[in-house]
């Protein structure tokens, strides 16, 4: 969806240029480059500037920008994880402290690394996107659009509408069931018990809905290069579809209603792990996290392909950045997903054959899709037997743990929870 | 207040397993391949990428549900593949009666299998209701349920963790990156399969396994259900 | 019996003095043998032996009544073991701790002795002038134990001019000096409430009692003091504080209310500051002596609900209320002085007072034990004395409610709640000085001296739990001279089965407990499940390695929590009390390095109080001494004593 937003440009943009990957290619350093207020991704050679996670070699802890040492009288630091219940997967942080209060916080990704970028150069792009839907589960749909577009614009196919909408549907949907799976751990870490399983029986309805329109509870192997095997092809399945989403997103506004009206559970989302706009910006927040803090960041809007292009899509800030901010933003794009889910849904192109290679690829695509936890960014290239040249990955959660690590800074261990979920970020989701 | 909110919704758990499934509560994610009569069996083992299919058996241990070898005439239908266990499984029912206490340990999954443990405890599967429970300690454990493609930094830390539980202690493998390492066996952070880091009890197929299969396979050690 | 076992006594304990400046060791023995002597002297009075008078031609007389020897009882015992321990741990001090401490015991024993105001003042000021001395031996730096010294010494002399004004009220209204003894009468008018006021500071400000100090000297002067020196200090010399205010208050019934009121308040608020900055110590010895204003405030408190309710005549509760403050005295004392044994040793061979620095001494078996004996009395954990004591001083708290008046109700319960939150608070203190303090450190092997030491501790802190009742008896028994004590036997009763004499009835009806029999039952608890595992064939025990989270030991110390961020949490939560600074530098040249520099702060809220009225206390003797006797403190002293002695003997001709 993306090939046109994608400018070739100096190492030094003008104006407002935030660097959001860099990776190399063929003895290449290149760079993505973003630039938010006009629209465009950029793609320079050179590295414009060092960023955090370019850093972090494989198998080490994450070298943040104030990494070193801790001291001061009291101070020690532990591990937290990889078998931690606050975490529930294998990743683990290193935490700084006097007792109580977090003085630095490093995540230490290295747990799960399954070296995916190094393992599908070479592959072909249909096997590749087994590995790559199952990078990171729960963001599968997001996985699968935007590596299958990359691949698409790479090879110039003209790809039948009908495709772009079903991707958009699944995406729309994985939104809708990972920000209710963040209430529904939110509520539980507060122990608003009644809240979080009512949440829970909600993300399973949509996980349910998954399977029966996807064939898969995680939306598994529906996409393809060119090709979606979405089951939408009748109006009366799509209006099924809709009822659906739209009862869990209505009764989801009645959740919200009671919790955030709770004090129990907003005194401990009210001001936890803030993270200033400066920051967010700075750090390169990404994602519910960045517009929690007041950045108007959504790929949505700002690279508004098909079928996003003629579809309103509200876009949903805060300015606090705080975890409720955060939470605040999730809620109000479960809501806005199903208005979008509406308009997708209503409006579904007739399907067509698979599209035939057209002209104008250039082996090399850059794609960007807005997950649920975040702008995903890939970039690939292809080699002349259609098969994959190299392939990067920058995850959502991958940007943000910096603005995490930092919002966590000064807060006591009781808030690491609500400052985790808050962030929707994930480990699996972090290998580049 | 949420006594009432609560109450409001009525009952949304399955009768399973004392009752049978409606056909809407079975949730799918993983559909066995069967082979239909003209299946073409050379076929569907090119086609399968993680050579689940070989010779004229499906391995559902590696099979991750790609749905690919339709295509050679294989069929997606019937119930979910069950759990399989060791002989050892049986010991179970005699030591630890109506209450399991599981450790879940993320040895290097996607988050898939995470998903659908967290689910158990969803008002539709509720597993409480069944004697299950999480724990977070080793210490505390019965059953350590391992997830994931059992990745190389996590290998010390599964052992680890398989020492600190007492006895008796048993293992269960679930999903196909677990049993056999999926997709992911030929990447670099791939270790082995989970079996040869730890004696495995119970092994749960699916990719990922849904709620329903997970639960079978916990019962299996409970001895509440038997073995397929 | 014949005043000669007590001379005996006294000349024993001047002789040990005497021969510790030839041999430390020997002087030590003949120490613990004198404290045995004195304390099979006190428990002979108190079994019915009959009191001892001993007149010396002097005009001043020494006699041992039940009171006296029911004190005289609690610190010889813990004077045995200190002694006894101090024949291992004072190798490397200078030679003049031991027979300076030979003599603090002597001159705390006359103090219990003395038979008139005079002879008890004289006492009193030579255990502040020989307590100051011995601290001065204390380790670390010259200035801080100088300091640690000075300000013992300037609120010791406060709290001596305090009790002279007492006394001299006393005097006023009696015409004699001879008020320490049994019944001459009580003090009337205007001289009861100065009397009251003037003992209650003077003495509250030997025990370490809010507001004369939370935060500087007690602390201070006793963890910089050498260990033997703080075990007795601690437990001892705040014990002659409570024995010489219960003296005071035996002469001035009827109580006015008011005086029951400052006793609560004062006692309430002294055992949440004690506990709260003992929670947030990070020092050795500074832990414990924080934790002693905690129990010295229990004990106020429970002096307090005695005097509101021997006022109002409810006699049961009164009873209950005087025995729940002896009681704790006992406990506490011995309790302290094991802790002190124990986490003294330690400091000493770690040589650091620090609950932070990586561990290296150890601590022999028996030691360990009993200072984990004695952090579970100071938490009030069942069923050691501790728990009983403090069980006791909550329940008659709880029963304010029986009061006829709004104020002592609203008082007592919100003393009640102030003691309740201090109890709880302590239990994090001492936890965390067994958990870092002792468990970290270690287990070693120990000189015979400091095994017995310990074994005789634990076995003291242990059976006196178990033997409640049985101190009570005594207790009471050595106030009912005194103070009262009519109804003693309603509240030491049986009931459900337990047999006579081994439940407490805090009252009827209301609370009730048998320390002894859930002793026993917690031994069935723990015996029962082990002796089934036993012969059940289930007793597999399994080693295995500590769990980490999944990962791996940390090999560093600086992974591992420590003791300050242990009672973090008391810091940031209380930081109103504490006013808590924290701060993290990261700008600037920080920035660019990475580096994170950490400083977190406790300020005392009265620090500052403190610090000008210990300023005012030094700068008095400085001016004086500089016209008196430039420069040389210990002439300074020695004129200081004369001074007192001649006021006495001016007070005494007068009087005479």
């Amino acid at each position: 969806m993306i090939r046109r937003f994608v400018e070739r440009g100096p190492a030094r943009a003008e104006g407002p240029v935030q660097p959001s990957a860099s990776f190399s290619a063929g003895g290449r350093h290149l760079s993505i480059l973003t630039d938010t207020d006009r629209g465009r991704t950029i793609l320079c050679e050179a590295q414009p500037e060092e960023r955090p996670w370019q850093r972090a070699p494989p198998g080490s802890p994450l070298e943040l920008e104030h990494g070193g040492q801790v001291g001061g009288y009291g101070t020690f630091s532990f591990q937290y994880g990889p078998v931690a219940y606050g975490v529930q997967e294998a990743g683990a942080f290193k935490l700084a402290t006097y007792g109580e209060r977090v003085v630095k916080a490093v995540p230490i990704v290295n747990y799960k690394k399954r070296g995916i970028e190094g393992r599908v150069a070479g592959m072909k792009p249909e096997d590749a996107l087994l590995l790559l839907e199952r990078s990171a589960g729960h963001f599968s749909a997001s996985y699968s659009t935007c590596f299958c577009t990359a691949v698409e614009d790479a090879l110039g196919l003209d790809v039948p509408s009908r495709v772009l909408w079903d991707r958009a549907v699944a995406v729309e949907l994985e939104r809708i069931y990972n920000h209710v799976h963040v209430f529904a751990r939110e509520a539980e870490a507060a122990s608003q018990n009644v809240a979080a399983s009512q949440a829970n029986a909600l993300g399973e309805r949509v996980l349910r809905l998954n399977a029966k329109y996807f064939g898969h509870r995680y939306l598994f192997g529906f996409g393809g290069v060119g090709t979606s095997s979405a089951d939408l092809g009748t109006q009366g399945r799509r209006r099924e579809l809709l009822a659906g989403a739209r009862a869990v997103a209505g009764e989801f506004a009645g959740l919200m209603d009671g919790l955030l009206s709770s004090r129990i559970f907003l005194d401990r989302l009210q001001g936890t792990a803030r993270l200033s706009k400066e920051d967010a910006t700075r750090l390169g927040a990404v994602g519910p996290a960045a517009r929690g803090s007041g950045v108007e960041a959504d790929d949505r809007h700002v690279y508004p392909a098909e079928p996003y292009h003629d579809i309103f899509v509200s876009l949903e800030t805060e300015r606090e950045g705080d975890s409720l901010a955060r939470l605040t933003v999730r809620a109000r794009e479960v809501q806005s997903s199903a208005m979008v889910l509406q308009e997708l849904l209503d409006r579904m192109p007739p399907s067509g054959g698979v599209g035939s290679r057209g002209d104008g690829g250039e082996d090399f695509a850059i794609c960007r899709t807005e997950g649920p936890s975040g702008d995903l960014i890939m970039a690939l290239g292809l080699d002349g037997q259609g098969r994959l040249a190299f392939l990067h990955v920058r995850p959502s959660s991958a940007a943000n743990w910096i603005p995490f690590a930092i919002s966590l800074e000064g807060s006591v261990f009781t808030d690491f929870q609500f400052a985790y979920e808050s962030f929707g970020l994930s480990f699996a989701d972090s290998d580049g | 207040m949420w006594v009432l909110r609560g109450l409001r919704k009525g009952i949304l758990t399955t009768g399973y397993p004392g009752k049978g499934l409606a056909p809407d509560e079975v949730p799918r994610s993983s559909f066995p391949p069967t082979p239909s009569a003209d299946a073409d069996w050379a076929k569907g083992g090119g086609l399968c990428p993680t050579g689940a299919i070989q010779g004229e058996r499906v391995d559902a241990g590696r099979c991750v549900y790609c749905r690919r070898c339709k295509d050679a005439g294989f069929r997606f239908e019937g119930p979910a593949p069950g759990p399989m266990a060791s002989e050892r499984a049986a010991l179970a029912r005699r030591v630890l009666g109506r209450s399991l206490h599981v450790l879940v340990l993320d040895v290097g999954s996607c988050n898939g299998c995470n998903m659908e443990v967290l689910n158990l405890a969803n008002p539709y599967y509720d597993f409480n209701r069944l004697g299950i429970f999480f724990t977070n300690t080793p210490k505390h454990a019965d059953v350590l349920l391992a997830v994931g493609a059992l990745n190389k930094a996590m290998v010390e830390t599964l052992k680890r963790t398989y020492e600190s539980m007492p006895e008796p202690k048993f293992v269960v493998a679930a999903g196909a990156c677990a049993m056999s390492g999926g997709v992911f066996k030929d990447t670099d952070g791939f270790a082995s399969p989970l079996g040869d880091a730890v004696p495995v009890d119970v092994e749960i197929p699916g990719c990922p396994p849904t709620p329903l299969q997970l639960l079978d396979g916990l019962l299996l050690i409970g001895g509440r259900r038997r073995a397929p | 019996m014949s005043p000669d076992a007590l001379l005996f006594v006294l000349l024993a304990y001047l002789s040990a003095a005497l021969l510790a400046c030839f041999s430390r060791r020997l002087g030590y023995a003949l120490g613990a043998a004198a404290s045995a002597a004195a304390a099979s002297l006190s428990l002979y009075v108190l079994l019915g032996g009959g009191g001892t008078e001993l007149p010396l031609q002097v005009g001043v007389e020494l006699s041992l009544n039940r009171f006296d020897a029911y004190f005289l009882l609690v610190s010889s015992l813990v004077w045995l073991g200190t002694c006894v321990y101090s024949m291992d741990y004072d190798d490397d001090y200078p030679a003049a701790l031991s027979p300076l401490f030979l003599l603090t015991i002597l001159s705390m024993t006359v103090i219990l002795v003395a038979g008139d105001a005079v002879s008890f003042l004289m006492a009193w000021e030579t255990m502040t002038i020989a307590s100051f001395f011995m601290i001065l031996q204390g380790r670390g730096r010259r200035e801080d134990v100088r300091r640690a010294a000075f300000l013992f010494l300037a609120f010791g002399e406060a709290s001596t001019v305090l009790i002279m004004v007492s006394f001299a009220a006393m005097y006023a209204s009696l015409g004699s000096f001879q008020f320490l003894g049994a019944g001459v009468g009580r003090v009337v008018g205007a001289y009861a409430p100065i009397a009251f006021l003037a003992a209650l500071l003077g003495f509250g400000l030997k025990m370490g009692l809010v507001p004369f100090h939370v935060s500087e000297w007690l602390p201070i002067a006793h963890s910089n003091a050498p260990s033997n020196a703080s075990a007795v200090l601690s437990s001892t010399l705040t014990l002659m504080g409570v024995y010489g205010f219960m003296n005071v208050m035996s002469r001035l019934a009827p109580y006015q209310l008011w005086w029951g009121w400052l006793a609560l308040s004062i006692g309430g608020v002294s055992a949440l500051l004690g506990a709260s900055f003992a929670s947030t110590s990070e020092h050795f010895k500074g832990l414990p002596a924080y934790s002693t204003i905690e129990n010295n405030g229990l004990i106020l408190v429970a002096l307090g609900v005695y005097l509101l309710a021997a006022r109002y005549q409810l006699s049961l509760m009164a009873d209950v209320a005087l025995v729940a403050a002896m009681y704790h005295a006992f406990s506490h004392a011995v309790s302290k002085a094991s802790l002190f044994s124990v986490m003294g040793w330690l400091s000493k061979v770690r040589r650091s007072f620090d609950l932070n620095a990586a561990a290296r001494g150890t601590a022999p078996g028996p030691m360990r034990a009993t200072a984990m004996a004695a952090v579970l009395s100071l938490a009030a954990a069942p069923p050691f004395a501790g728990f009983v004591s403090e069980w006791m001083v909550l329940e008659v708290l709880f029963q304010s409610f029986k009061f006829p008046d709004v104020a002592s109700q609203l008082i007592g319960t919100v003393v009640g709640a102030l003691v309740a939150l201090a109890t709880g608070i302590v239990t994090v203190a001492m936890t965390k000085a067994y958990g870092f303090g002792v468990l970290l450190s270690g287990k070693g092997e120990g000189s015979p001296a400091l095994r017995g030491s310990g074994w005789y501790f634990l076995s003291l802190v242990t059976g006196l739990g178990v033997a409640a009742p049985l101190v009570f008896f005594l207790a009471a028994d050595a106030a009912s001279g005194v103070l009262g004590g009519q109804v003693f036997g309603t509240f030491v009763t049986g009931l459900l089965g337990v047999p006579a004499y081994f439940v407490i009835l805090s009252g009827r009806p209301f609370g009730g407990f048998s320390p002894t029999f859930t002793a026993i039952f917690m031994l069935g608890m723990l015996a029962v499940p082990l002796a089934v595992a036993r012969v059940g064939g289930a007793w597999r025990p399994r080693r295995v390695a500590g769990w980490f989270a999944g990962a791996a030991r940390p090999s560093d110390e600086g992974e591992m929590y420590n003791s300050f961020g242990y009672s973090s949490p008391f810091r940031i939560m209380l930081r109103l009390l504490f006013r808590t600074r924290e701060s993290v530098l990261r700008a600037g040249a920080a920035r660019a390095t990475g580096e994170y520099f950490v400083d977190v702060r406790i300020v005392d809220v009265f620090r500052r109080f403190y610090d000008i009225s210990a300023k005012w206390a030094l700068a008095l003797s400085r001016e004086t001494g500089r016209y008196v006797m430039p420069g040389r403190m210990g002439r300074y002293l020695a004129y200081i004593m004369l001074a007192m002695m001649f006021v006495l003997a001016y007070i005494l001709l007068v009087a005479g």
